[in-house]
Parts: C-alpha cells; structure tokens; sequence
C-alpha cells in the first residue's frame, strides 16, 4: 500500500475500531439501571421462592447529609418482593414493573430464611455463583424464625448513621473485626466450604430486635443458662434476641451452621468468637470475663488474638484427636471489684482465670460442633487432609463422617499486657456501706 | 518474500512468552487442577522440565541448521514437497488452535462484558485486530509486544501478590493430588501446553545476527514455566479442589475475589486489560505464522494477500463448535493433549533425518555444525 492510501486506511480503520468498540450490542446507560443492594429469600409456596430486593434510590443516596433524602434508610431505598420459581425467573418478572433494568452487580448482602436454610440452599448458592453479576464477595446472611423473616429483616434495615444503605452494611458486617460476633461469610467462602470435604460453612445470623420499649427488654432468650452461668454476659445472645431497643431494630449476632448445604443449628456471639480464634480471625473484642475473685463482679477486657492457633490433628484408635493452642492477648479496661489485678503477683491470677474461662468456652463449642451439629466449622479436616498423599485417599477417609467422634484438647495461652492508663484502682472512700 | 524485517532477542522473548504464557488467563489452571487436582502445580512444573529436555534435544539437532526456519529444514529433508508438507502440517496445527482460542478469547469477552453481543460480532471484532496488526507485519507486532509485557506482568503481579491475603496452604493438599500417576504418566501429553514453542523455529530469519536459539528457548520455558506455575499455585490456594477444577474463567475468578478495604475492590478490571491485550497480540502472532509459514512453504512471493482470507477462514472454523463446553472439551482434550505431536514430535522427527542426512552428506563436523 502506499503511503498516500495508507493514512485514509488507517483513519477508516480507527472509525470503524471506534465504533464497533462502543459495544452497540451491550450498551446499558447508567441511569437506566437500577442497584439493588440487598437480596432475601423466603420459602414460597411449594417449590417458590419469595425474594426480596432492597433498591437503592440513587438520588436519594446521593442527597448524603445534606437533607436531600439521606440519613433515613427507609428514604434512601425501595422495597419489592415476588414470588418466582428461581432467582432468575423473579429477576425477569420484577423487570417489567421496575421502570429500569436491575443490574445484581452492587448486591452487598444475600439473606435466607431460616427455613430455607434448613431445607437446603445449595440450587441457589451455585446460581448465585454462576451468575456473573452477583460479587462473590457479598455476605451471606440467615434470617432467624419462621415465615417471610428475610423480608422482614431486609424491611427493618434502617441505617441512621449512613445515608448510602450499601456502605451501612460493608460497615456493619464488616464489623467482626472489632466485635467477634460476626464472621466473614461471603458468598464464595460458603460455596467453597459447602463443596468442601474438610471444613463446613457457615453463615451470619441476622434479626429483628423482639423489644419495643425498655420495659419489655429481657434475657429469657440468651443461651448463659446452658452455659451454668448466673448472669449473661454480651455474647450470650443471638440476633433478635439482644437486651436493647432503638431506632435500628435489625440485628445480626452469630452464626447460623451447616452441615452441606442444610442449616443444622445456631452459635450465639462468644461461640462465634470462640469460633474465630480457632480460624485465626479474630481482631480484637471487648470481652467479659467473671471476677475471679468477687463473684458477683466482672473484669471487662480489650482482647487480642496475636498469633495463630496451633491446631494438630491425629487419629487414635480410629477416631480424630483434635489439640488446640489458642494466643491471646489482653488489655484490662475495668476492675469491678477494685482488686489489684494490676500488680505482679495478682496479674497471673487473672490470666490463668481467663486462659480457664476460654478454655471451658472453646471446650464447650467444639464438643457442641462435633456431638450436636456434626459439622466441622473450624475446618480442622484442613490438617487432617495434609496427612494423605492423594485425593481419592483423602475422600475415602471420610472425614466429615469421622468428626463427630473427635476428642478435644484444648490450650488457651492468656497474657495481660497493659492495664489502660491506671495502674491501679484505688477503692472509693465514704461512710456507706461498701465503701472505705 | 516482502520487506525482510528483523528485531532483537527482547521482543522474540517476548513474543514467546506471550505466545505461552497467554493461557492462565485464559482455562489453563481449571485443567489443571481438573487432571491433578490439588497437584496441578507440580504437573505444571513436571511438564516445564519434560518441555526443557525436549527442547534441549531439539536445539542440540537443530545445532547444525542455525539460521534456517523449520521449511527450510523440511526443504532439506526432501526438498520442495518436503517443505510443503511440513509447511501445510504447521498451518493445520496452528490454524486449528488460533481459531479455537479466537472462540474461546470471543466466548470469554460474552461472558466477563458483551454478555448481550452476538458472538460471531465479538469474533469479528477480534478478526479485525488481528487483520490490521498482521497487516503491518510481525515487527510491530514484536515490539508491542516487548511494550506490553511489563504491563501484563504488572497486572499479573497484583492479581496473585493481591490473592496472598486469601492463600491457603491446606487447599494444595493432598500434596500429589488426584496421583503421582495422574500426574508423571496422564500428565505427559500436557507438555502441549508448550506448543507454542514452534513459533522458535520460524523466527530465525527475522533474528539477524541473534542465533542462540537455544539460550532463548531456555530463557522463554524457565520464565513461563515459573509464570504458569506461580498463576496456578496461587490460584489453587486460593480456590480448594474441587472448586478449582470447575471455573470457566479462573484467573478472572481470581480477580473478582481481591478486596483491600473499600476503596480497592473490583480488581478484575485489571484482569480486562491484560486479558484483551494478550488476547489481541496472541491471536495476531499466531495468524501472522500461518500466513508466513503458508505463502514460505507455497514461496509465494506475498504473503499480505493471504491475511483477509486466513482471517475469514479462521474466524468461520472458530464459530463451528457449537458452545463453550464444546470450545473447552476441544482446547482441554485435544489441544492440550495432543498439539505436542507437530511441536516436538513432527520437529524431532524431521530434525532427526535432516541431521542424519546432513551427516550421510559429511555437512556435520565434530562440533556439530
């Protein structure tokens, strides 16, 4: 070609790249998509579903703080619900009254009943993988109770503080981090662990606050009498149950297990703890711990998990011995009583306390695991499975068969490492009762 | 021939890598894992080194022919048919694996992006790129690729660096996978993987003066043996077995998964751009050796005239196979387990008599040449 034909050509073919590459096929504008930013599923009649959606308004959501529509989640979102044979089949039939396209890819949080969830949820775990527009990254959730319960806790989500209802719920389940009652269960991890020979999944259990006034709050629900305590302590409670009212009236708090893909039972908030420190994924908690030395008080603590446990895994006369070392590291943030566990030779009084109280915690979870769920949430298969050479001998062993009979050892080392900024607690001085 | 083009070591280094390379992004390491299991990187390192030996024993027979490309070797062994059948043979085998990937690059971009664009526009779209870079010959096509390559390997750097925080050490065990069988028998014909390592044995007239095949073959199988192997051990410690053995798009699966915080997530945008780049300068290399290798074998004195019909050609074989499943069983059962047979078995084999007959002629000296 000559260089005289050759500058028209490469302009022709640059139009024409231009033009093919605006995708003509797939063009979708942005303002005629809708985000829906949360999906719940109910059990429909027969084989239905009754699914959910929480839509963003995004003009509402961009209104933010300046009195355009944020700050309400029940402003900044819109709600429907449509009974469907599948999740694709709703997606279809909402599209025809929703004036714009729904577009899955900003979905932050998928829920399930509870009823569904023990049923089985494994048709929409994989169309949920599948689809290319579901991230595999948002959480799972299981709503608590029986009925439409994923629609009435996707109803109840009111987020004060956010006026973008997707940024309130990274936030919120985001929130393990620094509370431990929570896990990462997103969608991929619970496919993964669902098609797992090793490990079982897991998923976050997510509610509606049951008091109205402070007049009803009670702890008939809380799980402390199970655990032969006296009192509750803050992770005795799953959601829905928590002693608390307010604006916010959902809820999440531990977790909902599996067995497969069938729900097979409930840890409250210390199990869902417990349960992170034997992954390894716990941050940091303010926990409560009992005074070892005055009954009726207790020693609140700034907890840390600084190193990963040490989890062993050998079979003895045909069934799994499990040995667990737990690291933790503690700050005291509260001395109810006023005893001196600050000094040197009280401080190991508090710690070997603490190091028995979790273990008695760790003990009682992993027992419940193994007797009651059958369900190897904390994955100790993973150290089982790199005992064999190859996979048709791992499968064969049957592993998740063989969990429930595990035996349990367990060591939690506990280590006081700062007192907060007093030193000690002086007692207060008066004349009443009590006091010096 | 037309205008005699010639590059550096760097961009046939390049070229190669690309040429090789392109496949973790494309199903590779699901077929991996799919014929080994938690072992698919040891499988993939065990047919590196077979790939190296073959290779070394090429280049060793190949010693006393450097400068010439495989035709000319053919045209040595038995003279203008001889050069015509290697020639043809080359240009069936890499015609039927561009027209493949060219289907499998389209179905991919229908499935990551263009979900609603008919595919025979996706494979045109393609067609087209590929038409205009082969257009302007293999030397811009060598030098873009010398340009992109760091650009590529960056992304592919973030991808497996930003999956670290997601790796698990137990999802690679049972350490020998599905078995050492699986892995040291099954996994012989996947030396195929390196196939595209025929394209070495062309470049040498566009080389100049560069003539250490050899130190380049090496160079491109070490670095594309660790490049594949680090893609699909991350890949697999990220993803059990058996998840990892049924993903349609793997490393794209590993993009979607990275999440730093709020602020660093939906990497696989990343993973758009090194994918459409290694896809577009892969589909053109891979037609420009076909139009090459076929107007060299006919010694047609053209070979531009031949680009628009291979294209269409191409583009008409890769919308036959009916679907993806079938696009995937064709690329895991055939190609990947049976394109070995041109790349070291026709080349071993025609290397052998050209050797043989040039030592009859009294052509080798005792240092081989």
């Amino acid at each position: 070609m000559g260089s005289k034909a050759k500058k028209p050509f490469i302009v022709i073919v640059a139009f024409v790249m231009c033009l093919s590459m605006t995708g003509c096929f797939d063009k979708r504008e942005v303002d005629d998509l809708v985000n829906p930013i949360a999906i719940g599923f109910d059990k429909g009649e027969g084989n239905s579903i009754r699914m959910t959606l929480q839509i963003a308004i995004p003009t509402k959501v961009a209104g933010g703080g300046d009195g355009g529509g944020g700050g309400g989640g029940g402003e900044s979102v819109s709600f429907t619900t449509v009974e469907a044979p599948s999740i694709y089949s709703g997606l279809n039939m909402i599209n025809t009254y929703v004036s714009k396209q729904l577009n899955m890819s900003q979905i932050k949080v998928v829920v399930f009943s509870e009823e569904l969830a023990r049923e089985g949820i494994e048709k929409y775990i994989n169309a949920l993988i599948r689809g290319r527009e579901f991230r595999p990254n948002s959480y799972m959730l299981v709503a608590r109770g029986t009925g439409n319960v994923a629609e009435r806790y996707l109803r109840a989500v009111e987020p004060e503080l956010e006026s973008n209802p997707a940024k309130y719920y990274e936030m919120v389940l985001s929130a393990y981090r620094y509370t431990g009652f929570s896990a990462n269960t997103s969608i991929i991890n619970f496919y993964k662990n669902m098609v797992s020979e090793s490990t079982q999944p897991l998923a976050v259990l997510a509610d509606i606050s049951q008091f109205e006034n402070s007049d009803d709050i009670n702890t008939d629900n809380s799980t402390y009498r199970e655990k032969g305590r006296d009192y509750p302590l803050e992770g005795d409670f799953k959601a829905g149950d928590m002693p608390k009212v307010g604006t916010i009236k959902s809820e999440i708090m531990g977790l909902a297990v599996f067995n497969g893909s069938k729900m097979v039972g409930e840890f409250d908030g210390e199990e869902t703890q417990l349960q992170l420190m034997l992954e390894g994924n716990f941050g940091y908690s303010f926990v409560t711990i009992p005074d070892p030395l005055s009954a009726d008080n207790v020693v609140p603590l700034n907890i840390r998990q600084n190193r990963n446990p040490k989890r062993k895994v050998e079979i003895i006369d045909g069934k799994p011995n499990i040995k667990v070392k737990v690291f933790l590291e503690a700050d005291i943030l509260s001395i109810q009583s006023g005893i001196n566990y600050e000094s040197i030779d009280k401080v190991t009084i508090l710690e070997t306390s603490a190091e028995k109280f979790f273990e008695k915690g760790l003990m009682r979870m992993l027992k419940k695991t193994a007797q009651e769920l059958r369900s190897d949430t904390a994955g100790f298969g993973k150290e089982m499975k790199g005992k064999f050479f190859t996979w048709d001998e791992w499968t064969d062993f049957k592993w998740i068969e063989k969990y429930p009979d595990s035996k349990f050892e367990v060591e939690v080392d506990f280590k006081i490492r700062r007192p907060g900024l007093m030193l000690r607690t002086n007692p207060a001085t008066g004349t009443e009762e009590g006091e010096q | 021939m037309e205008d005699k083009v010639i590059f550096g070591k760097r961009e046939v280094i390049s070229l190669l890598l690309l040429f090789i390379c392109n496949q973790l992004i494309l199903g590779f390491p699901s077929i991996m894992s799919n014929s080994a299991g938690t072992a698919g990187w040891i499988m993939t390192i065990y047919v590196s080194i077979i790939a190296l030996c073959l290779f070394l024993i090429i280049s060793k027979l190949y010693s006393a022919f450097e400068g010439k490309d495989l035709l000319d070797i053919g045209e040595f062994v038995g003279g203008n048919i001889g050069r015509i059948i290697v020639g043809l043979i080359v240009v069936i085998d890499i015609a039927f694996i561009i027209s493949i990937k060219l289907r499998e690059y389209a179905e991919h971009i229908k499935i990551i992006s263009f979900t609603q664009s008919p595919i025979d526009f996706l494979v045109l779209f393609f067609a087209l790129g590929m038409i205009i870079s082969v257009y302007f010959g293999i030397e811009p096509l060598a030098r873009s690729a010398a340009i992109f390559i760091p650009f590529i390997a960056i992304g592919i750097i973030i991808i497996v660096a930003g999956s670290i925080q997601n790796f698990e050490l137990s999802n690679i065990m049972p350490i020998l996978g599905t078995g050492s069988y699986d892995i040291f028998v099954g996994g012989l014909p996947r030396v195929s993987i390196y196939s595209g390592l025929i394209s070495i044995l062309f470049i040498p007239p566009f080389m100049g003066d560069i003539k250490n095949i050899k130190r380049i073959g090496i160079l491109v199988i070490t670095i594309s043996g660790t490049v594949l192997t680090l893609g699909i051990l991350a890949y697999l410690l990220v993803f059990p077995y058996p998840t990892s053995s049924n993903t349609a798009l793997p490393f794209f699966e590993l993009s979607r998964v990275l999440e730093y915080g709020r602020f660093f997530q939906r990497i696989e945008s990343i993973f758009l751009l090194i994918w459409s780049l290694t896809g577009l300068i892969y589909l053109s290399c891979g037609l420009f050796i076909i139009v090459y290798v076929f107007s060299k074998a006919f010694k047609l004195k053209y070979y531009r005239p031949l680009i628009l019909p291979v294209a269409i050609i191409l583009s008409t074989l890769s919308l036959i196979p009916k679907s993806l499943i079938e696009i995937m069983y064709i690329d895991n059962r055939i190609i990947r387990y049976y394109s070995w047979i041109v790349t070291f078995g026709m080349t071993l084999v025609l290397l052998t008599i050209a050797r043989l007959m040039k030592r009859k002629r009294g052509g080798i000296t005792k240092n081989g040449k």
